[in-house]
């Protein structure tokens, strides 16, 4: 029994390793293609713009990736992500200085993260349900907040931010870069990763090995909560206001992201750098669907056909097909 | 389609005392085992055919291929004269066979009406006649004699009521063979009674029942003909009034003791546990003590409390009264993390459910209690890691291609390896082992057996609880037998009898003591 194992084993592991040069393979495909059948795909403009895009569903896509390795789903991102905008917003106006102001709106992040850890660990709800409450309420509180109205950012130098680049690439896609390789070091090299493994795989098998599962679990929401505020100030500079109706929608994106990048919504399988892809190939298919003049509602469709599509071939791998 | 009880009814074609089963060679192997060696045997209609053995021996998996959960081997089932294939669950029931298992498998969140005609329901123009089904059930359960209301929701019903209404739910469907797998576990004294009163009835309109039980005077109560399994074997069919019970048991645990318990004696250093009238969910006043290079085995039928004491000790469970000494200090063991941090290690009885993380690599598996040794601060010496799992697949001889594989493609007898190995890194002073040998094949269990004797040597002590009597009789060096949540005797390495344990642990009348050490 054990010699077939050992044969079944090996092609398995390797094309597990190729998944995620196949994504990359698959993000440089998109862009060769698009280079050539666009003229201005390939400009540095267009380039800067599509990194600014994707950024920050990258980065709320490896927030997710941390709770849905947990085996929970994180459903509030989008919501926290438009609060988190009035909140800055908010502080900034108020005269608080940015630096500051960046750290509470952070620290408001944390606070919804330790609330859906506190729902789920100790009243017992479902991921998907606490998050749920969470995104409908804070999209309420946000509004009750603002009275309904947008809230302009009068402070310049906040919003030059989003704006500029350094050496040639947008500050945007650094702020993925200083989440990203952090973030990779914790999941894949720290034991917090580990145990966020295990607890996705078996809660039961983990605590009899003396695994704090609470605070994993606790841990995972609470970062998930930290990605999505620091979008939240992300997006706020960018745009220049806060505005609590912002980044609908986003949570799928992150969840979309997050999947194609190999993450398994059963938990326990998912890497840093495969929602970073997936974030990367949803984003250059919009941008590539604007530039082609395809009606915008094609690129949903293409969305939900990629997901489809990723996830299946995926499963097959899984089955060792 | 509107029925009557009295149409659901069975109406069976056979006379009594015809063969309605015949199994010919009827065997099933599975990867390194052979779980069920060809058996030879045949069902007379309406008679109430007992099946006896040990856990393991073979009864479920013959549960199995008689109603089509799995396919067997080779051998062949004659079924009311005619070879049936019983490849599906589907085809056993059209064809009559029906189980009632010792888990229900009902919905627990529709009615007891909608349970008892779930895939038969009443509809009139396409529109389910619900009050019609609540009213027939009704029906149908008072004709059994059950006092139960068919309009609740199943899961609101005890366990016991269930069950009563998983065996009614089988009466309906044109069953002429029904077999009940340990009904009786979670039964009180009355519902057991009004169950027997069931299958007598179903007997008397010629539906022939197999019965597994454990339980030997329920056996003699009910049954017309018994047959005993045997590791796999049907060592003998004895009418039920030619034979006794002692000759039973005999017949179900006369083994020849293989080489493979790997026995080393120690001399016993200090008590590294000790429990003082400990008392918890499922069990009271147990008294218990673990000293350094010792074995203590704890013996008694599934749900005999033995789960639930050592799940309590190791902190899973609040205990309701006693004491634990963990090296002669009064300790208060609130969490596994506190049993842990202790020296305490539990190696759970379902590896699958407990044991494994099944989709991470083994060497995860192999160092996830002893993450916070290899890791400096934060982040984990991935050197150290790979050197601590390769260490341990070769010390554990484990069958892996790489410390990378999933745990899920390992053989049953390597994951466990696993589960018990993962402890030897960490260093625990006592290990408590659940039923550490199920689903193993002989091989794999004396290499387990050496590893307790590594882990004596090194002065750890061990709980080893089995259900498998030659397991515990042949290591532990003190013997405690549980039944019904107490302790009921102790006896040291080999100064009992088989057959003197078994009745310990499964007599109901006869309060004997057993040697007390």
């Amino acid at each position: 029994m054990s010699t077939e194992a050992i044969a079944a084993e090996r092609p398995k592991r390797n094309y597990n390793a190729l998944f995620g040069l196949t994504l990359l393979a698959l993000l440089v495909l998109l862009w060769v293609i698009l280079s050539l059948a666009t003229s201005s795909f390939a400009s540095a403009n267009n380039i800067s713009n599509l990194l600014r895009q994707g950024s920050m569903i990258a980065i709320l896509a490896v927030g997710q990736t941390f709770v849905i390795i947990t085996g929970g789903i994180d459903l509030s991102v989008g919501a926290v992500v438009g609060f988190t905008t009035v909140i800055a917003a908010m502080l900034i106006n108020a005269g608080v200085p940015v630096f500051a102001a960046i750290l509470i709106t952070l620290l408001v992040g944390v606070a919804i993260g330790l609330f859906h850890g506190f729902g789920i660990v100790k009243m017992g709800l479902p991921p998907f349900i606490i998050t749920l409450a969470t995104l409908t309420s804070l999209r309420g509180i946000g509004l009750l907040m603002t009275n309904g109205n947008s809230i302009s950012i009068n402070n310049d130098a906040f919003q030059e931010f989003s704006r500029n680049s350094f050496v040639g690439i947008p500050n945007l896609f650094w702020m993925v870069i200083l989440v990203g390789i952090p973030a990779y070091i914790f999941l894949h090299h720290s034991r917090w990763g580990r145990y966020l493994f295990s607890v996705g795989s078996n809660a039961e098998a983990s605590r009899l090995s003396g695994v704090n599962v609470q605070r994993t679990i606790y841990m995972a929401y609470t970062l998930s909560g930290l990605c999505a505020a620091f979008v939240g100030v992300l997006l706020a500079s960018r745009i220049g206001i806060g505005n609590p109706t912002q980044a609908e929608g986003w949570e799928l994106q992150a969840i979309a992201s997050s999947v194609i990048g190999g993450t398994s919504l059963f938990g326990a399988v998912g890497s840093v750098h495969g929602p970073l892809l997936g974030a990367f190939i949803l984003a250059t298919i919009n941008n590539g669907a604007n530039l082609l003049n395809v009606n915008a509602f094609w690129q949903r469709i293409i969305t939900g056909l990629l997901i489809i599509v990723i996830v299946y071939f995926d499963g097959l791998r899984r089955r060792g097909k | 389609m509107t029925s009557t009880a009295q149409e659901l009814h069975p109406a069976p074609t056979l006379q009594p005392g015809r063969t309605i089963l015949e199994l010919n060679g009827l065997e099933k192997r599975y990867p390194g085992t052979h779980a069920l060696k060809p058996v030879h045997l045949a069902f007379k209609a309406g008679e109430i055919h007992a099946i006896v053995g040990e856990n393991g021996a073979g009864k479920s998996t013959l549960i199995k291929l008689l109603t089509g959960v799995m396919p067997r081997t080779s051998g062949e089932v004659i079924w009311e004269g005619q070879p049936a294939a019983l490849a599906t669950p589907h085809e056993a029931m059209a064809l009559g066979i029906n189980a009632v298992h010792q888990e229900v498998v009902l919905c627990r969140h529709l009615t007891v009406a909608a349970n008892m005609f779930l895939g038969e329901e009443e509809s009139r123009f396409g529109l389910l006649q619900q009050r019609a089904m609540v009213k027939d059930a009704q029906k149908i359960i008072n004709g059994l004699g059950f006092d139960l209301p068919a309009h609740v929701v199943l899961g609101d019903l005890t366990i016991g009521q269930q069950q009563l209404i998983a065996a009614a739910r089988a009466t309906v469907r044109g069953t002429k063979l029904l077999i009940f797998d340990e009904p009786t576990a979670y039964l009180t004294r009355k519902e057991a009674d009004q169950l027997f009163k069931l299958i007598r009835r179903l007997k008397g309109e010629g539906v022939t029942i197999i019965y597994i039980s454990h339980r030997m005077e329920e056996v003699f109560e009910l049954a017309d003909r018994v047959s005993v399994l045997r590791d796999g074997t049907l060592v003998g069919t004895r009418d039920i009034a030619e034979t006794n019970e002692p000759e039973l048991v005999k017949l179900m645990i006369n083994r020849s003791i293989e080489q493979i318990y790997h026995k080393e004696h120690f001399t016993p250093g200090a008590a590294i546990v000790e429990t003082k009238s400990l008392s918890g969910k499922g069990f009271e006043n147990v008294s218990v003590t673990v000293r350094a290079g010792e074995i203590v085995g704890l013996y008694g039928l599934i749900g005999a409390g033995r789960s639930e004491f050592v799940t309590t000790l190791y902190g899973r469970h609040k205990k309701s009264a006693g004491q634990i000494l963990w090296q002669g200090r009064e300790v208060q063991v609130n969490s596994e993390h506190d049993a842990i941090r202790l020296g305490m290690a539990l190696a759970p009885e379902s590896r699958r459910d407990q044991g494994l993380c099944l989709n991470l690599p083994v060497g995860m598996n192999l160092n996830l209690p002893i993450y916070k040794r290899i890791s400096s601060n934060l982040l984990i010496s991935g050197a150290k890691e790979k050197a601590e799992a390769d260490r341990q697949i070769a010390d554990l001889r484990i069958k892996t291609p790489t410390r990378n594989a999933l745990a899920s493609s390992l053989s049953g007898g390597n994951q466990q390896k696993i589960v018990i190995g993962k402890w030897l890194a960490h260093g625990a002073k006592l290990f408590i082992f659940d039923e550490p040998t199920v689903g193993v094949d002989v091989g794999t269990k004396a290499e387990i057996y050496r590893l307790f004797s590594a882990l004596l040597s090194k002065g750890a002590g061990i709980i080893l609880i089995s259900s498998y009597l030659p397991e515990v009789y042949e290591l532990a060096d003190t013997l405690h037998v549980f039944r019904r949540g107490k302790l009921v005797a102790t006896h040291g390495f080999r100064t009992a009898d088989h057959e003197d344990i078994l009745t310990q642990a499964l007599a109901e009348k006869q309060e004997k003591q057993g040697g007390q050490t």
